[in-house]
């Protein structure tokens, strides 16, 4: 899926994968990628400017974290954040719900002929 | 601007080297507070760093890893848009901030002023020059603490105007304006009052309000046009 796709959905999926833990930038990328299996195409650099957006609006808070050479700045959600992720799910569903009973050619139920 | 060139130094992993490079052209690239950007950029140095690391240590050649890096990244004019719509919320808010401390200071710097002044030889003119420019001082915190609410939690919700920078930029504007005549009217009625190292004082806070003010209105233009 191309990257101007995903740009809609992008506050979703990053909130989704914070929602097991903590994650610094690169990882938040990375485990975006492996959940997709590689499907989405994200332009990683534009997922920085994002999560610094989600934390202004109150969805993250982060620290500093040091490990070994590297100083990583690690996110993690809020429970504003939860709520939030909570109601992108229920859109997500009732979105693909209502696009998929257009598109399924299957015949409902009591609309037959 | 297509990222920046490939380079090698004596010291650093070969993905660091690249990475401080390709972060120095994406700062200069930026606009906005000194400390939001110096985290993007820093943050987004570690990323790409790590990038590169990761290509090369799946055995791909340094000059490859580093092109599959930025491919996937996005170069500097890829990547600067999103970053300096970010970076100039942040200098609104920073702007706002400043202009909603400032106001309640600037009422106190007119306050002492009158207080001191009552019964002194402070002419009337200069005494009815404090309500307006504290009225002026508090709208513009008014409009300023509506910014930080709207770019704050309410962002969620509601969309960020576009000529958000712009207007937050005048509201800077006025309120320094209001500040810098009020210093020069607290330092020049200092020696009528009959208190005058309490106005000078109310003088010299006042100047230094409109200097942090003015300054944050001006970078804030910037980064509106930006």
């Amino acid at each position: 899926m191309k990257a101007d796709a995903v740009r809609g959905h992008l506050d979703g999926l990053l909130l989704a994968v914070l929602e097991p833990g903590p994650l610094h930038g690169y990882a938040i990328i990375t485990a975006v990628q492996r959940r997709s299996a590689g499907a989405l195409e994200l332009r990683t650099g534009t997922v920085y400017p994002a999560l610094n957006r989600l934390e202004r609006t109150g969805l993250l808070r982060s620290s500093w974290d040091s490990t070994g050479e590297r100083k990583r700045r690690r996110y993690e959600l809020t429970d504003a954040g939860r709520r939030a992720l909570a109601e992108e799910r229920s859109a997500w569903q009732a979105f693909t719900a209502a696009i998929g009973s257009v598109l399924d050619p299957a015949p409902h139920p009591g609309h037959a002929g | 601007m297509s990222g920046p060139g490939r380079r090698t130094g004596p010291t650093g992993t070969y993905a660091d080297e690249y990475a401080d490079e390709y972060a120095e052209v994406l700062a200069s690239a930026l606009r906005g507070p000194a400390r939001a950007r110096a985290r993007l950029v820093a943050e987004m140095r570690e990323g790409l760093a790590e990038t590169v690391t990761a290509y090369t240590g799946e055995g791909l050649p340094h000059d490859l890893a580093v092109r599959r890096a930025v491919r996937e990244f996005g170069t500097v004019a890829e990547v600067a848009p999103s970053c300096q719509r970010e970076l100039t919320v942040a200098q609104v808010r920073h702007t706002a901030r400043a202009v909603t401390l400032a106001a309640p200071l600037l009422t106190v710097c007119w306050y002492l002023f009158l207080a001191t002044g009552h019964g002194g030889q402070l002419p009337m003119a200069t005494r009815m020059l404090a309500f307006p420019l504290a009225g002026f001082a508090a709208v513009a915190a008014l409009l300023a603490a509506t910014v930080l609410a709207a770019t704050g939690p309410l962002a969620r919700r509601l969309p960020t105007p576009h000529r958000l920078p712009r207007a937050t930029a005048w509201a800077g504007t006025t309120a320094g304006v209001c500040l810098g005549v009020s210093a020069l009217t607290l330092a020049a009625s200092s020696p009528l009052s009959e208190n005058w190292p309490v106005v000078a004082l109310a003088g010299a806070l006042a100047a230094v309000l409109h200097t942090v003010v003015a300054s944050s209105a001006r970078a804030c233009r910037d980064c509106a046009r930006a």
